[in-house]
């Protein structure tokens, strides 16, 4: 395999405590090695660009069920922004639900290299596998959902840990999944029979078992899994007024899993859970209260969910949530609750920066990017395509990184929203260091993905090059600049290959699909009791339930040694 | 002799995946738990229409010839049309599907499949209203309210109640299988009585006639557990089976489910009836609606084929988010052919749309009667045709049909079908959940792995390797015009 | 003005956003027969299809003699200037135009002038289906403009109207007018069934017969006139229908009373 030597460029290395140092990056076999041959390497100038780890994506719904369900019934979306066919690559439809070639390639060209698909329901895991093969120039992985799955609820509410261990280790591996999802915990259940939980202390119907309990069994139950990444999780009473309470006995709650002072839990698109106020009305922001309590504890990584002004779609295994939007939108609504396992829901949703209530949410997320000191412990996403589609990701870093961008979009929203936000008396404008620790390295770091999000020698060769001087351009004064540099990748380099020049597809290539591969103590067992549950529980056989070898195209196995 | 568990039947959508097969020296000879329809694929697929090579149309006869040939000419007609279709695609697997995206795409053709002549209008009117909807096994575990509007899994879907619905155990509902026992009981008692009466010259107290003549919602409306409840413009074999069947007017459906919408929002409406049915019969049927635990509606072709079409399954997509505000209902389409659900979604997930996909400006288009199959057909606008698992000779309107044979044809089928005796180059294909594996997707959209039970017959080769050879050889020909064109060699 | 005549008998679909007169403006001749268009799945230029002539009369015009009902998008998104066809019309003619008139004498296809914002269109003959209605999924309906069809309309016309004129002069199929919110339709002749279906606002106005009303409507009077646009006011007397009550809507159907007799019933709750 070629050997390539990129030289002279700025690098961007937080993981391995490297800030803007010129210095070159060497690979060899699709790694990062220490050196190369300098005759042979196919040399890359990178003098006055910006070197960064490839893009890592911790929370992004790109393939699966729901997704493409989405697709579906949203043609009106897909007309805005057509894909031609090209030599090297395929058609398709972007806008805020891609097809699965454009995903790929969109990523890629703004420099991306893995992606998080982070809602699979098991039933569906082999739809998400074949979807997931069809996304190219991306490393992926997807979680399973699990938190109101029956085998779960009835091992914790016995208070089995181990047995619920061994199920969760089963369907990892079963649905080859990389980490346990947990949606509205208890509240998907409910949702079953059209109902919902309102607290974390809410008993579930049916099923004797609270939220709580849910969420801290799964956490422990992540632990003796030794799982590389922390139970991830949309906390109860998502998209409510209020809800920055919930969300903070949520975090509470799960100190007392925390027992080493590393990470237990993951609470994605943490904006629509940082709503204080009580009504749409006097709707307004929690992030003081949510960072304030995440500057003073080391227990959670949280993720943005940041919203852009834009029409999207809304996707989510909160079913009772989508309904919710369906009740004060009154637009198109999907539901689609999955036996034993879980629920789901889709919207369109238009996000306007006239809306009051827009755009609050829209400080929101980004009052918490700010105000959470530490950058290891949020990190950038949309929560594609629900606040917004990906490809709008650059205007999100010029956000975060120029005060100026941030009140010139102020200026536009609505007068109640402009009164509310913080943001004016945030100085705060993170720096490049700072950007890819929230867009790479500290996602890499949460996931537990140890190739990625860094250039230390035996990382995997995924480069992102962009086309900023961070000693000639001021980024937070050119913010659009900088956008459009992030936008478009000078060069994307996906396991030691070229694959983006100047933000065109060069090469395709196609990508590893992770999974984990837990090795128990003892071997799992699947006995008769077992099949006889399934057989009860769900309406497909025991023996057709797996996600089989041949449905991953090109699988990568990550071993994990369990402590039960 | 081996006995293969778990399989998966490659017939309708509920794609029942707990058939045994027994199979001795490459045949199979037993067929356990299937329906009739099941039982009658795997035992007589190997039926003398099977095609057994390559074959091409010379001087108006189709005669054999080898793959090559019929690859080259396949590849031909392919790249050098202007306009071409390729239809079907309903019983393949989802990895022939695939190929075919990449071919219509390469080819800059209309993709299209069974949808249009079947559940097409379904996806149009989740794109107008979404789809509040579940898993089948929701339906097991929790309904207790099933309705059949315009559908009847009886003679369609025969292993439908058994598995998903009426007579399943579920985890908070039960079977009732019992309850449905005792009423044949009691029917067959009832005939006797009467034909007792006729014997003894005796005036019969209630002709069969008369109760069937709009009857009341009957008091097992109200009971606890599941009921059955049957809307149709005929009394089906399903309605038999059923605790209420109500007979609506044909193609007075949009007018019943409108009207309903608007009682479970509590508005008076100004009639004495809607589409036959009278309007304190639907007071009760709506209240019983709006008062169950969960409820949901099946249908078919009923709604999407009558005068309505899309806007039917829109309005009874509405009628089901209405409900939803009082009580939990989910609505799902009977899918017909075992892999038209995979068709559509492989379809969308790759160039965004479901059906009618047209790719001849270079990036997928849909708009149904402007980009859908038929309607190029009707309107004599494509040249040439591929079709793959389905028979739309069979299944078309004659002027669409006319058109289709006027040009060329590539057929690729197990069977001399229909379409398969107009073909130009016809290809013989192995059946895909007998004698290919794959995976297919079932009507509630769970994706489920297809077994192969049985070796094709010698030379017969799957969908998915046919068409990526058709592929292969259109990329040759085109790279070559191009070359040509361009003033080389 | 420039005059399009098509060079022979179309075959496969043609697809011609550019026979627009804001991408026509200040081109020459030439310039615009080297514009592309696509013929079935190959691209063409406008040249290979059309014999291409320049009237110098300073308006901003476009002729088109014969039939080019296989040509789509013509006019798609104009903000001014003229269209005359002297023939059959393609789909989607007018598609979103802002502004300016296109006038087709002959018949129109299906999605005439849909999602229109302004402008004026003339159909001479019959209109298709989906005249002015959005496309599959989105509820952009027409928003401004006007259109006057001579002939008849097909299905699923003037779906999700919110603002503007449509009148038609001889028959509409069903679903016409289909979740209006605002706006006039008006139909001469007769009109299909499911007229006005989940309607929340608008007129609609029928002087010839229906089939059948939506169970969904309740009797509000009867009214002598009913004001269409500044230009006209359709003489009744006209029942006057409030609904779409499945949707609790305040749409209103005005329906000729002397040509529907079966409607006298709802006199009753009057």
């Amino acid at each position: 395999m070629a050997e390539i030597l990129i030289e002279n460029g700025f690098v961007f290395d937080p993981l391995n405590g490297i800030n803007g140092e010129r210095m070159d990056i060497a690979i060899k076999n699709g790694k990062i090695v220490r050196s190369v041959n300098t005759q042979k390497a196919k040399k890359i100038n990178a003098a006055g660009l910006t070197v960064m780890p490839g893009g890592v994506d911790v929370h992004t719904h790109v393939a699966g069920h729901e997704v493409n369900t989405g697709r579906m019934i949203r043609p009106e979306d897909h007309v805005k922004d057509v894909v031609r066919k090209t030599g090297l690559t395929r058609s398709g439809v972007g806008y805020s639900i891609p097809t699965t070639f454009v995903t790929g390639y969109r990523y890629s060209k703004m420099g991306y290299t893995t992606v998080m698909n982070p809602s699979m329901a098991p039933l569906g895991a082999k739809h998400t596998h074949e979807e997931l093969n069809d996304i190219p120039m991306l490393d992926k992985a997807t979680f399973p959902l699990l938190g109101d799955w029956w085998f779960v609820l009835e091992n914790l509410q016995k208070g089995d840990l181990e047995g619920c261990a061994r199920h969760v280790a089963w369907m990892m591996e079963t649905t080859k999944g990389y980490a346990i999802k947990i949606v509205n915990p208890g509240g998907l259940e409910s949702w079953g029979f059209g109902r919902n939980v309102h607290s974390i202390d809410d008993v579930v119907p049916n099923f004797d078992i609270t939220p709580r309990d849910i969420m801290c069994g799964l956490a422990k139950v992540n632990k003796m899994l030794n799982l590389p990444h922390t139970i991830h999780l949309h906390t109860n009473n998502l998209g409510i007024p209020g809800n920055y309470v919930t969300t903070l006995e949520t975090m509470k709650a799960l100190e007392s899993v925390a027992t080493d002072g590393k990470p237990v839990a993951h609470i994605t698109h943490v904006q629509f859970s940082s709503f204080a106020g009580d009504n749409w009305g006097n709707l307004r922001s929690g992030a003081e209260e949510i960072s304030k309590y995440i500057n003073n504890h080391s227990h959670m990584t949280l993720d943005m969910g940041q919203i852009i002004f834009s029409d999207t779609t809304t996707m989510t295994a909160d079913g009772p949530f989508e309904f919710t939007l369906y009740q004060l939108s009154g637009r198109k609504w999907v539901n689609s609750d999955v036996e034993t396992e879980t629920s789901g829901g889709i919207i369109p949703m238009h996000y306007k920066r006239k809306s009051a209530v827009n755009a609050t949410q829209w400080s929101i997320g980004l009052e918490l990017a700010l105000l959470i000191k530490d950058p290891w412990k949020i990190f950038m996403t949309t929560d594609h395509p629900n606040a917004g589609p990906f490809f709008e990701y650059p205007k999100i870093l010029a956000w975060l990184t120029s005060k100026k961008a941030r009140l010139a979009t102020l200026a536009k929203c609505h007068k109640k929203a402009q009164k509310k936000s913080l943001l004016p008396s945030i100085n705060r404008e993170l720096s490049l260091y700072e950007l890819a620790v929230v867009t790479r390295a500290g996602q890499a770091k949460a996931l537990g993905l140890k190739g990625k999000g860094h250039l230390g020698v035996g990382a995997d060769a995924d480069v992102a090059i962009y086309n900023i001087n961070p000693e000639t351009l001021d980024i937070a004064k050119k913010y659009k600049t900088a956008r459009k540099a992030f936008g478009s990748a000078v060069y994307t380099i996906k396991d030691g290959q070229v694959v983006v020049k100047d933000g065109e597809i060069v090469q395709t290539v196609d990508g590893r699909t992770m999974w984990l591969d837990i090795e128990t103590a003892e071997e799992i067992e699947i006995g008769e009791e077992m099949k006889r549950k399934f057989k009860q529980y769900w309406t497909v056989e025991y023996e057709n339930y797996p996600v089989f070898d041949h449905y991953v195209k090109v699988p990568e196995a990550i071993t994990v040694k369990a402590s039960v | 002799m081996s006995v293969i568990n778990a399989v998966t039947c490659p017939i309708c959508g509920c794609l029942c995946d707990d058939i045994e097969v027994t199979v001795v020296e490459n045949e199979v000879v037993k067929v356990k738990n299937g329906c009739a329809v099941c039982e009658a694929k795997y035992l007589g697929y190997k039926s003398k229409h099977r095609i057994r090579q390559p074959l091409i149309r010379k001087d108006g006869e189709l005669v054999p010839t080898s793959m090559k040939e019929a690859v080259h000419r396949a590849g031909e007609i392919l790249a050098n049309a202007k306009y071409p279709i390729l239809y079907g695609w309903s019983s393949t697997n989802s990895e022939a599907q695939r190929i075919g995206v990449e071919l219509a795409e390469e080819v800059g053709g209309v993709l299209d499949n069974t949808a249009v002549v079947c559940h097409g209008p379904s996806l149009m009117g989740t794109q107008e209203a979404g789809i509040p909807t579940s898993t089948l096994g929701q339906i097991r575990h929790r309904a207790d309210l099933i309705i059949y509007w315009g559908c009847d899994p009886w003679s369609a879907h025969p292993r439908h109640l058994e598995r998903y619905t009426s007579f399943t155990e579920g985890r908070f509902e039960d079977s009732e299988w019992k309850s449905y026992i005792n009423k044949v009981k009691a029917a067959a008692g009832r005939k006797k009585l009467l034909s007792a009466q006729r014997v003894a010259k005796k005036k019969p107290e209630v002709t069969v006639a008369e109760s069937e003549a709009f009857n009341k919602p009957p008091e097992t409306l109200q009971k606890e557990g599941r009921k059955l409840i049957v809307i149709d413009v005929r009394k089906s074999m399903t309605a038999e089976m059923a605790d209420y069947f109500i007979q609506v007017e044909p193609n007075k459906d949009y007018e019943l489910m409108q009207a309903m919408r608007a009682m479970v929002k509590d508005e008076d409406l100004d009639i004495d009836q809607v589409a036959g049915v009278p309007m304190e019969y639907l007071k009760e049927v709506v209240d019983t609606l709006v008062n169950c635990k969960f409820g949901v509606v099946f249908f078919g072709m009923g709604l999407t084929q009558s005068a309505g079409k899309f806007r039917n399954i829109e309005v009874a997509i509405s009628l089901i988010r209405d409900l939803n505000l009082r009580t939990k209902f989910v609505i799902m389409p009977m899918r017909g052919h075992f892999n038209v659900s995979g068709a559509n979604i492989v379809f969308a997930w790759q160039s965004g749309y479901s059906f009618g996909i047209d790719f001849s400006l270079g990036y997928p288009r849909y708009n149904p009667g402007e980009t859908t199959s038929m309607d190029v057909l009707l309107r004599g606008e494509s040249d040439a045709a591929l079709v793959v698992a389905s028979d739309p000779v069979a299944t078309f309107p004659k002027k669409a049909v006319q058109h289709l044979v006027k040009h060329p044809l590539i057929v690729i089928d197990p069977h001399m079908n229909p379409t398969a005796m107009l073909g130009d180059v016809v290809f013989p294909s192995a059946f895909v959940g007998i004698e290919v594996e794959g995976t297919a997707y079932r009507m509630d959209t769970v994706p489920l792995p297809l077994k192969k039970v049985v070796e094709p017959p010698e030379g017969v080769m799957s969908d998915e390797e046919i068409l990526k050879k058709i592929l292969e050889e259109v990329r040759t020909i085109k790279a070559k015009n191009t070359k040509n064109r361009m003033g080389g060699a | 003005m420039i005059v399009l005549t098509p060079l022979g008998k179309f075959r496969f679909p043609v697809h011609a956003e550019c026979i627009n007169p804001d991408v026509f403006k200040e081109k020459s001749v030439a310039e615009i027969a080297s514009l592309s268009v696509w013929e079935g799945n190959r691209k063409k230029k406008l040249g290979d299809l059309f014999k291409i002539e320049e009237v110098s009369d300073e308006t901003l015009g476009i002729t088109i003699n014969g039939d080019v009902s296989k040509v789509r998008r013509v006019g798609q998104g104009m903000k001014a200037g003229e269209i005359v066809i002297n023939g059959n019309a393609g789909m989607h003619l007018g598609e979103k135009m802002a502004g300016g008139k296109i006038t087709v004498n002959g018949n129109a296809g299906g999605w005439t002038g849909s999602s229109m914002k302004k402008g004026l269109i003339e159909i001479h003959g019959d209109a298709s289906d989906y005249l002015a209605s959005p496309y599959r999924g989105s509820t952009d309906g027409m928003k401004g403009g006007r259109i006057v069809v001579d002939g008849n309309v097909g299905s699923d016309s003037g779906c999700y109207l919110r603002g503007g004129v449509i009148i038609v002069r001889g028959k509409a199929g069903p679903f016409l007018g289909f979740h209006i919110s605002k706006g006039v339709i008006y139909v001469e002749k007769s009109a299909g069934n499911r007229l006005g279906a989940s309607m929340t606002g608008g007129k609609i106005v029928v002087s010839g017969a229906i089939d059948e009303l939506m169970p969904t409507f309740t009797i509000a009077g009867v009214k002598a006139k009913v004001k269409i646009d500044e230009t006209f006011k359709a003489q009744g007397p006209f029942y006057v229908f409030l609904g779409d009550l499945a949707e609790k809507g305040n749409g209103k159907l005005f329906v000729s009373k002397n040509s529907n007799s079966h409607l006298k019933q709802y006199e009753k709750f009057l």
